[in-house]
């Protein structure tokens, strides 16, 4: 007997779909900026938190408003992230390592600011908002299918992650900005000679791939039990190792790798549990060893080695 | 070109934003110096009675969990911490002390590696006496440090059994839960309780709790299964649907919960949703109590469902404690929860120690703490430590999750006797 239940597949829906929206922007973002970014994990938690924020200052009880509003929180945070720290930096030839470790001061900074902020409100409010439970929403409507009950928040990412993945498809594809982005991850000084305003292009990636993760984690507050300051450091490993699979370069490939990640630690280990006893807590392990096994046996897919060529030369090039 | 002025215009703003934060960092430097520097500067005069025109002032250290997994109640022993330093200020410049008592807190986000730096920054500033970590494998990762450089630690709420080591630098005035394994094995027998499963955090508390649990379990006639999960993630939804599996393939009649504030009600909100884990009662550890996450609705009606009911260390029926939880209401808003008893009384027996050893020597102050804590009676009992340097009397209290007029809260239902679970009144009807 397969020990699989309708709640591991749920479960396994639902982490796939949360780490299609989380991932494929990081995939996006890099390709786009060449910025390894790892403040990404913030504009999951400042998403969760806009929904956190106006659940228990406003009882804000609307998905979508906070989905919105988490959208242009998220995407102004990279933005200003993006003017104030990245763009400065590559202007005066910043190598990838350094801007790299300037995003890693960025993460633990909004880490604080996000304390700080969450301080101030619970002085002003009473309310817990260092460790803040699950939301309720009531815009989103449940689903039951027979014996199946899918809860609002499966609706949502469901819904969110298929939007997402459409969206990424017809823009990239057939809008002019699309292309556009598309020719500036390719070759950015074929792009700019071409009359393809650059620093536009960039500034649009940064806001979709914060806006965008930023939705995911304003829906993370319907899902999780708990949401706390750090909510996205304990996911932002998991979206690297998926990101990676789609060697930092392809889109449909990272969407792949968002299944399988998903599927080894919610399938996996209970086959592995059920089968030879190995304990659930080895989870965290395996995605590590699936990250591992998947970059050596296929190393195309991961690793900076593995890139296509035009990847591998230093970014920019125009000086 | 364009590139060229751009870059241009860039250092001059550069230059000039450098130029306000310089001017903004040296005020703010002064401003700080003004109101620290003078009290540091006779920090080796010994202590005592002496009147002076300034006061003496004294350092202790704190590492508190203000971020991380138990970052929930670690904000509210913030508070208590800053209460006892001030209570206890006044106490000893009653008995005619010229000196005062400042509070350095760090935050160590509830994390190993920053405890260890925590206590190694407080070390370098000359201070002797160290409150916190909070977690039992934070405590053991600091203690060779503590051993090795004289520094005395006392943490409020490490609780790990296999932390009881005679003559070291680590001191806890909380009862080992050899004690509370002992009382949550009772509490879950006497509710009819005969398979569990015990699910608990991978590390030093919650593997050594588990193992005390199952053999006290074991003693009074019952099984405990074992299933430990990984701390520190950002979700437990996986883990939870495992436990389900779990609690139904070993035809297991309730789960004894061993978790800290987030992770305990991220579990418990996803166990609410799960019709198996809905129909098997709840026991849990010390941890999760206080934490707001237990206080929402759904784990609220979850807890009347599943009749949860849970263990903590509580001094019972003691007017001081009463006080205390009036005064912490009173004047920074907040409840009283788990292990806050523990915090004020750590903080009074170190400013008490440090007075009584009369010098800054880790040894003395070591030394000193043994014989205050001996004759000091706080919001948490009698402090008396064993011989291991973990309180010697520690009660246990029952609690639950009530229905209150605001919602859902904590309460203090029953008590630990003679090794029988008294309940002082019905938690669920």
């Amino acid at each position: 007997m397969l020990p699989i239940d309708q709640n591991t597949i749920l479960n396994f829906l639902f982490y796939s779909f949360f780490y299609l929206l989380f991932a494929v922007p990081l995939t996006l973002s890099y390709r786009t900026t060449k910025v390894i970014n790892f403040a990404h994990a913030n504009f999951i938690t400042y998403g969760a938190y806009v929904a956190v924020f106006l659940n228990g200052l406003l009882g804000n009880k609307s998905l979508l408003l906070a989905s919105l509003l988490a959208f242009l929180v998220s995407g102004t945070l990279a933005i200003v992230s993006y003017f104030f720290v990245f763009k400065p930096l590559e202007k005066r030839g910043a190598s990838m390592s350094l801007i790299m470790i300037s995003s890693m001061g960025l993460w633990i900074m909004y880490n604080y600011l996000l304390y700080m902020l969450a301080d101030i409100a619970h002085f002003f409010s009473g309310v817990n908002f260092v460790s803040y439970g699950r939301i309720l929403y009531t815009d989103v409507p449940e689903i039951t299918i027979g014996s199946l009950r899918l809860s609002s928040g499966f609706i949502a990412v469901c819904a969110t992650a298929v939007g997402m993945s459409l969206f990424f498809y017809i823009f990239l594809n057939k809008t002019s900005l699309g292309k556009a982005m598309r020719a500036v991850a390719d070759n950015p000084v074929l792009a700019e000679i071409s009359g393809i305003q650059r620093d536009k292009v960039i500034t649009f990636t940064w806001l979709i791939t914060g806006g965008v993760v930023g939705v995911g984690g304003a829906i993370w507050t319907s899902f999780s039990g708990t949401v706390t300051p750090t909510t996205g450091d304990a996911m932002i490993l998991q979206v690297f190792t998926i990101a990676f699979i789609g060697g930092l370069v392809s889109l449909l490939r990272t969407g792949i790798g968002a299944f399988v990640i998903a599927l080894i630690e919610n399938v996996g280990i209970s086959l592995l549990n059920a089968w030879f006893g190995v304990p659930t807590s080895f989870r965290t392990f395996l995605t590590f060893v699936a990250l591992l096994v998947i970059l050596i046996a296929f190393p195309p897919l991961g690793a900076a080695g593995g890139l296509p060529f035009r990847y591998r030369k230093k970014r920019g090039g125009a000086k | 070109m364009t590139q060229q002025t751009g870059k241009s215009m860039f250092s001059v703003q550069f230059i000039a934003a450098v130029l306000v934060a310089l001017i903004a960092g040296v005020a703010i430097g002064f401003a700080a110096s003004g109101l620290f520097a003078p009290p540091q500067q006779q920090p080796q005069q010994p202590a005592g009675g002496q009147p002076s025109v300034s006061k003496k002032v004294i350092q202790i250290g704190f590492t508190l969990p203000l971020t991380g997994e138990l970052s929930s109640i670690g904000k509210i022993w913030e508070k208590v911490a800053q209460m006892a330093i001030e209570d206890l200020n006044k106490e000893v410049q009653a008995y005619g002390f010229n000196v005062e008592f400042k509070a350095v807190i760090l935050d160590d986000g509830t994390s190993v590696e920053k405890a260890v730096s925590n206590v190694q920054t407080l070390a370098q500033q000359g201070i002797k006496v160290i409150i916190g970590p909070a977690a039992s494998s934070q405590v053991k990762a600091v203690k060779s440090f503590a051993d090795s450089n004289q520094i005395v630690i006392i943490s409020p709420s490490s609780t790990a059994p296999t932390l009881a080591i005679p003559n070291d630098f680590i001191f806890r005035t909380v009862g080992s839960d050899a004690g509370q394994a002992k009382v949550l094995a009772a509490l879950a027998f006497q509710e009819g309780a005969r398979k569990v499963i015990v699910f608990h955090r991978n590390d030093e508390y919650g593997n050594a709790f588990a193992d005390f649990f199952a053999k006290e379990f074991a003693q009074l006639g019952g099984k405990a299964v074992d299933m430990p999960y990984q701390a520190g993630l950002s979700d437990y939804a996986a883990e939870v649907n495992s436990l389900a599996s779990k609690v139904q393939s070993e035809k297991a009649d309730a789960v004894v919960l061993i978790a800290f504030d987030t992770d305990g009600g991220n579990i418990l909100s996803h166990a609410a949703e799960s019709n198996v884990l809905s129909s098997v009662r709840w026991f849990l550890s010390e941890g999760p109590h206080g934490a707001a996450e237990l206080k929402t609705p759904a784990v609220g009606a979850f807890a009347a469902k599943v009749k949860l009911l849970g263990t903590r260390p509580l001094f019972v029926a003691n007017p001081l404690y009463e006080q205390f939880k009036q005064n912490l209401k009173q004047r920074f808003g907040v409840d009283a929860t788990v292990f806050c008893d523990n915090l004020y009384d750590a903080v009074m027996l170190a400013g008490w120690a440090i007075l009584r050893a009369g010098s800054n020597d880790g040894n003395a102050i070591r030394n000193a703490l043994v014989e205050v804590a001996k004759h000091y009676y706080g919001v948490s009992g009698w402090t008396i430590f064993d011989s291991a340097g973990d309180k010697a009397n520690q009660d246990y209290g029952v609690w639950a999750i009530v229905k209150t007029g605001a919602g859902y809260d904590f309460k203090d239902v029953g008590v630990f006797e003679r090794g029988q679970i008294v309940f002082t009144e019905e938690p669920y009807p």
